[in-house]
């Protein structure tokens, strides 16, 4: 590149000496009044738009919700005396762990990656578009992402298409005994409390399943008649239009393909299948008694996957949907950064033999530390202030397990409540909160003009 | 910029295997990048057949069933939205809106970063702590002062409102960056140009923009797309007629339900110039390869 | 709270722009107020704004007054807080928080009403609508839409599949449920995840078992949550909350549904319920996200009575509220107290009005004319929607309060104790400040 250097103007002298109260500046970058004109555009509107709400908000926090009358601290009293309080800031501490430091290290390695492929800006351009969603339609895309039915989310709908793949659906999902019909749930399924002998012929009576999902080649229901040697029964679904609970009606249909098993001190001594009448004979049991049991299998209730969106994955699903709108953010800035970095320095220690590994280690981050420094405070910052997508992604039900301090504030100050005091106070909190990131540039700072 | 000592242990290892070894990690890093792209991608998709269906359509099964069961994909929430004289009245809104608000925004801050960069003044340090500070200022505390501010001057209801609210509250971000880069310029080329009896203004224009243009370039992006997406600002400050894009998709939502049919149409119309931003200004990343290379 | 609350719809009216200069003198078209502009906020968007903007079209026809309505949707409180404070606050308001309202006429933002629009409201709507329109003694408030929270929507198909009739006491209530549960649906659908639909749930139960008297005591908490009053409904909404087949998905499935999902797992296929309760509202809801025709496949039924008590209703409304004091605001405010301003939208659909002189013929179906008619019936029992009336952080928050305390309840109904002494202590510092 070329640098311009113009002749110094008539006047002027070159050098460091310092000889203050000339018209003209003799120490090039080294006084307040070259600095001027760069900086007050800057500070006028900073200190009209910013700093003066901010003060404003820092008086605020000690005068009560009307704003007529002083109260000290009480705002921050009641602040840290709120339990919400503690989870939100319990939540903010695990968002900033965890998310700015993932996205920072997602960023730079996408970056570095796309330097050596082809189509490096098809690739930023996805992962930017998220960015240009607004956090609005992006928090209603995640809450169905995540949403539990799995007719409706995504990640459900793959997390059970895997499932089902092992394991065969049950005939019956969610049906029992009648209330009544003497059977007791227990693990391995319904046990009949009563014991038969062989040569009855027992009733079950079946509910909480829909008439119209039994499987079309079912027919009428009807007792077997009773036969000495055998143990027999007929399982139906005992639902219809005016019917008796517990009687055999008209129309009322068979349950096909049930397995019942016959048990005898509690052990399994028979297996057998309903037919289509809903009939099930154990032809060959020998004397004595035996209990019934409708094994668990037939009424297992399919799988639905995962409750993304109930209180313990709650916070990691919406820092997920962060990473996914805010990778963008920190490829774009990191490769803007990777191309100012003179390229003679990656191929010098790449010349000497070093592997991709080290240059990337030695060379390209602490020359991008700058930029990642950048990236990272802002991200953290951006976290603290996170709450659109608490607000839309976690449901009513789970808001409290999900709080953050900046939903807090949001809805302290500008909910229907609009308690302006409470408000500024949960801001001047967010904003001490910070101290620490400033804190670590102000040393960075020094250690840079050293 | 920081100088950086490279040590390397071992002997030079640039044989055929590495040769090789590097051409099948390419292979992995095109498959492994392909593969987050696709994850990244899979919302949008969805997002985009939503965009595609009807409200009773979406909320009755999930976009991916297209594939086994294709239910009518219909363009009519495009029709209804782009046949909007509103919805097309806003979207002038927000180019009125999100120009001006780049536009100064990279200006001020540019100058800004300079000064707090590379012209020393007591107090220098402090000063670029604060504005960094100012970063974490969250827009909802400012808008009740800002009001009574604005609704003193007369910029309630205004374009000019809008944008001075955006261009205030892009600053620190904005100073944050560009001051962080252009520290990193090599000193060396700032103090030539002193040396060489350059004034400040000089060595801003011809010394460190045209370094700082990859960090200028991705800035104008995203303050670009930040104003764009608004939509609280406008909604307290804006009336009616400057009303931009996203009060006006608002203004469609049913008080009801997801109203993903029209947030998904809405995005990926109001998504179309931040891409186009997004691609005008990428390119400037390369030619700040060039720059830096020639040095 | 209601789903008002949340989606609050407050029109405010919006400052009459060019207000000063104009006056009320005849304008060049002849009508009283043409060249002068009133703003009115609300959280109305899509049909709703577009039926409300007709109505407003209709003042402009009537005043020559240009009318700009904008919708601020869930954001009108910070909206019009900002505005106020801006001191640019718009000319009326229309609010479905009477909290809110209360709030502003404190701060001295609200202009109360002229005598005019005082006789109107008193001459066209019950008593109790009035006393919720006064605040501090005075009138500010115009009840202009309302919404009749105590309807229960039921699935023909799923009734027919049992022979069900629509149950009028609580125990009929609880038998069609366990019916229906034999035919493998669960009886409701409860959008848990929306706190707003349990607080409905509650009130309307605790409204029949209470009764009205306490219902008031309760809403101004002059009695507390720990009353025994109150476990007893909660004993009560135990009955079908803590049965989990009775509830679709069970305590933990109906927390992560939403209002709407509430009513797509009734009427949408696969129906995995046969009832779900909520306000009129839930009729928009079906029309849009399912197949199933309103008063065909849909229909609703009062909600149940409890222990013999007699018809009550919950209602929930949105209230106009003037900002401005000039001319064109408060001819506004007198046209929306008329039943003129009503009619125009109840021609439209989707819209009740506390208004009783709006003509029944004027509702465009049977199922809206039902609606307003239990309304109209429940007569002195009819009471505002006690969230609505409760500070904000109390009885309008998401994940808060009373919303949080009975979801909390929702996932364990057996502990009535715990969830009246949360009630108790969330209400104690909501109601103080």
């Amino acid at each position: 590149m070329t640098v311009a250097a113009e002749k110094p103007p008539a006047g002027s002298r070159a050098g460091r000496g310092r000889s203050p109260n000339l018209a003209v500046d003799p120490t090039p970058g080294r006084s307040p009044r070259q600095a001027v004109p760069f900086l007050v555009p800057a500070l006028v509107l900073l200190a009209a738009l910013v700093i003066y709400p901010l003060v404003y908000s820092l008086v605020r926090s000690f005068f009560d919700r009307s704003g007529a009358s002083f109260v000290g601290v009480g705002n921050y009293v009641n602040l840290f005396t709120d339990p919400r309080t503690l989870t939100a800031f319990k939540n903010n501490v695990i968002w900033v762990v965890v998310a700015p430091a993932l996205v920072t290290g997602l960023g730079l390695v996408f970056a570095v990656l796309t330097e050596r492929i082809r189509w490096a800006t098809a690739f930023r351009l996805v992962l930017f578009m998220p960015m240009a969603i607004s956090l609005f339609a992006s928090g209603i895309i995640f809450r169905l992402v995540y949403e539990e039915d799995p007719n409706q989310g995504v990640v459900n709908a793959v997390v059970v298409g895997v499932h089902d793949l092992f394991s065969d659906p049950s005939p019956y999902p969610g049906a029992q005994p009648r209330d009544g019909a003497a059977f007791t749930a227990a693990e391995e399924g319904f046990t009949s409390s009563q014991t038969f002998t062989p040569g009855t012929a027992v009733t079950v009576p079946l509910v909480g399943f829909a008439p119209g999902q039994i499987p079309a080649g079912a027919s009428s229901a009807s007792l077997p008649p009773s036969d000495a040697r055998e143990l027999r029964g007929v399982v139906w679904l005992d639902v219809s239009v005016g019917g008796r609970s517990g009687a055999l009606d008209r129309g009322e249909r068979g349950v096909p393909g049930l397995a019942v098993e016959a048990v005898r001190d509690g052990r399994v001594v028979g297996r057998t299948t309903t037919g289509n009448d809903g009939r099930f004979t154990f032809p060959d049991l020998g004397a004595g008694d035996y209990a019934l049991r409708l094994a668990a299998s037939n009424f297992a209730l399919p799988f639905r996957g995962l409750t993304w969106l109930g209180p313990s994955l709650i916070t990691p699903v919406i820092i997920s949907s962060w990473i996914w709108i805010m990778t963008g953010f920190a490829i774009t800035f990191i490769a803007a950064g990777l191309a100012a970095i003179p390229r003679d320095a990656l191929e010098a220690a790449r010349v000497d033999g070093a592997t991709e590994w080290q240059v990337f280690r030695r060379v390209t981050v602490p020359l991008l530390s700058p930029v990642l420094l950048v990236v990272f405070v802002t991200l953290v910052i951006n976290v603290l202030k996170v709450f659109e997508l608490v607000f839309v992604i976690a449901p009513g039900s789970v808001q409290e397990e999900a709080n953050v301090l900046a939903l807090q504030m949001w809805q302290v100050s500008f909910g229907t409540g609009g308690d302006q005091g409470a408000g500024s106070a949960l801001a001047v909190v967010l904003f001490l909160l910070v101290a620490p990131a400033m804190l670590f540039n102000i040393r960075r700072f020094r250690r840079e003009q050293s | 910029m920081t100088v950086v000592e490279v040590s390397v242990t071992g002997a030079p290892r640039r044989g055929v295997l590495s040769r090789v070894v590097s051409r099948l990690g390419n292979g992995v890093v095109q498959v492994g990048l392909a593969l987050v792209a696709l994850f990244w991608l899979v919302p949008v998709f969805g997002l985009l057949i939503a965009s595609l269906r009807d409200e009773a359509s979406n909320t009755a099964s999930g976009w991916w069933t297209i594939f086994t069961a294709p239910t009518s994909l219909t363009l009519s929430n495009y029709a209804d939205l782009v046949g909007n004289s509103t919805v097309l009245r806003s979207f002038l809104n927000t180019v009125y809106i999100a120009v001006p608000s780049t536009v100064l925004v990279v200006v001020i801050s540019a100058l800004a970063a300079y000064g707090l960069a590379w012209i020393e003044f007591p107090g220098r340090l402090w000063l670029t702590t604060l504005v960094v500070g100012l970063l974490v200022m969250p827009i909802q505390v400012a808008l009740i002062p800002v009001a009574k501010l604005f609704g003193s001057l007369g910029l309630f209801g205004t374009i000019t409102g809008v944008v001075l609210f955006h261009v205030a509250f892009g600053l620190p971000f904005a100073i944050f960056l560009l001051r962080n880069f252009f520290a990193g310029i090599p000193r060396d080329l700032v103090e030539a140009a002193r040396m060489d009896g350059a004034r400040e203004w000089v060595i801003f224009r011809r010394v460190v923009l045209p370094i700082a243009k990859p960090a200028i370039a991705s800035l104008t992006i995203f303050q670009f797309l930040w104003v764009w997406n608004d939509l609280l600002v406008a909604l307290v400050f804006a009336d009616q007629d400057s009303a931009p894009i996203t009060v006006a998709l608002r203004a469609q939502l049913r008080q009801f339900g997801t109203n993903i049919d029209l947030l998904s149409t809405g995005a990926f119309l109001s998504m179309i110039v931040p891409l186009a931003v997004f691609l005008a200004f990428q390119r400037y990343f390369v030619q700040g390869v060039l720059a830096g290379s020639t040095k | 709270m209601s789903r008002l609350k949340v989606t609050a719809a407050l029109v405010a009216a919006i400052g009459t722009l060019a207000a000063c200069s104009g006056g009320t003198t005849a304008g060049p078209e002849g009508k009283a107020l043409s060249g002068q502009t009133v703003e009115v906020v609300g959280t109305w968007s899509g049909d709703e704004q577009q039926r409300f903007e007709q109505v407003l079209s209709a003042f402009k026809d009537k005043t020559g007054a240009e009318v700009r309505y904008t919708p601020a949707g869930d954001e009108l409180p910070t909206v019009l807080q900002t505005r106020v404070q801006g001191g640019t606050p718009p000319s009326v308001a229309l609010v479905a928080q009477p909290g809110l309202v209360d709030q502003l006429q404190q701060a001295g933002s609200l202009i109360p009403l002229s005598p005019d629009v005082e006789k109107l409201v008193g001459d066209h709507n019950a008593a109790v609508w009035k006393k919720l329109g006064t605040f501090g003694g005075k009138l500010y408030g115009v009840y202009f839409k309302a919404a009749n929270k105590s309807t229960v929507w039921y699935s023909e198909k799923a009734f027919g599949q049992v022979g069900a009739e629509p149950p009028k006491t609580w125990e009929d209530f609880l038998a069609v449920g366990r019916a229906v549960v034999d035919t493998g649906q669960a009886a409701v659908s409860v959008g848990g995840a929306d706190g707003w639909t349990l607080t409905d749930w509650f009130e309307n139960v605790y409204l029949r078992t209470a009764g009205p008297d306490n219902y008031d005591k309760l809403a101004k908490h002059e009695i507390p949550w720990t009353d025994p009053s109150v476990r007893k409904a909660l004993e009560t909404l135990a009955e079908l909350f803590g049965d989990p087949r009775l509830v679709e998905g069970g305590g933990a499935g109906a927390l992560q549904t939403e209002f709407p999902k509430s009513v797509i797992n009734v009427f949408g296929e696969p129906p995995k319920a046969a009832m779900v309760f909520e306000a009129d509202f839930v009729a928009s809801v079906i029309s849009t996200n399912t197949k199933a025709k309103v008063g065909e496949d849909a229909k609703f039924f009062k909600f149940p009575s409890i222990g013999g008590s007699e018809d009550a209703v919950v209602a929930g409304g949105d209230v106009a509220v003037q900002l401005k004091d000039d001319a064109a605001s408060t001819e506004l405010m007198k046209f929306l107290a008329s039943p003129e301003a009503g009619r125009v939208w109840a021609r439209l659909g989707g819209f009740l009005s506390p208004n009783k002189d709006i003509p029944a013929a004027d509702y465009p179906d049977d199922v809206t004319r039902e609606l307003v008619q239990q309304l109209v019936d429940a007569g002195d029992n009819v009471r505002f929607d006690m969230s609505d009336l409760a500070p904000a952080a109390f009885g309008g928050t998401k994940g808060a309060g009373e919303w949080k305390a009975l979801q909390d309840f929702l996932a364990n109904p057996a502990d009535v104790e715990a969830t009246v002494q949360r009630l108790e202590s969330e209400a104690a510092k909501a109601y103080q400040k």
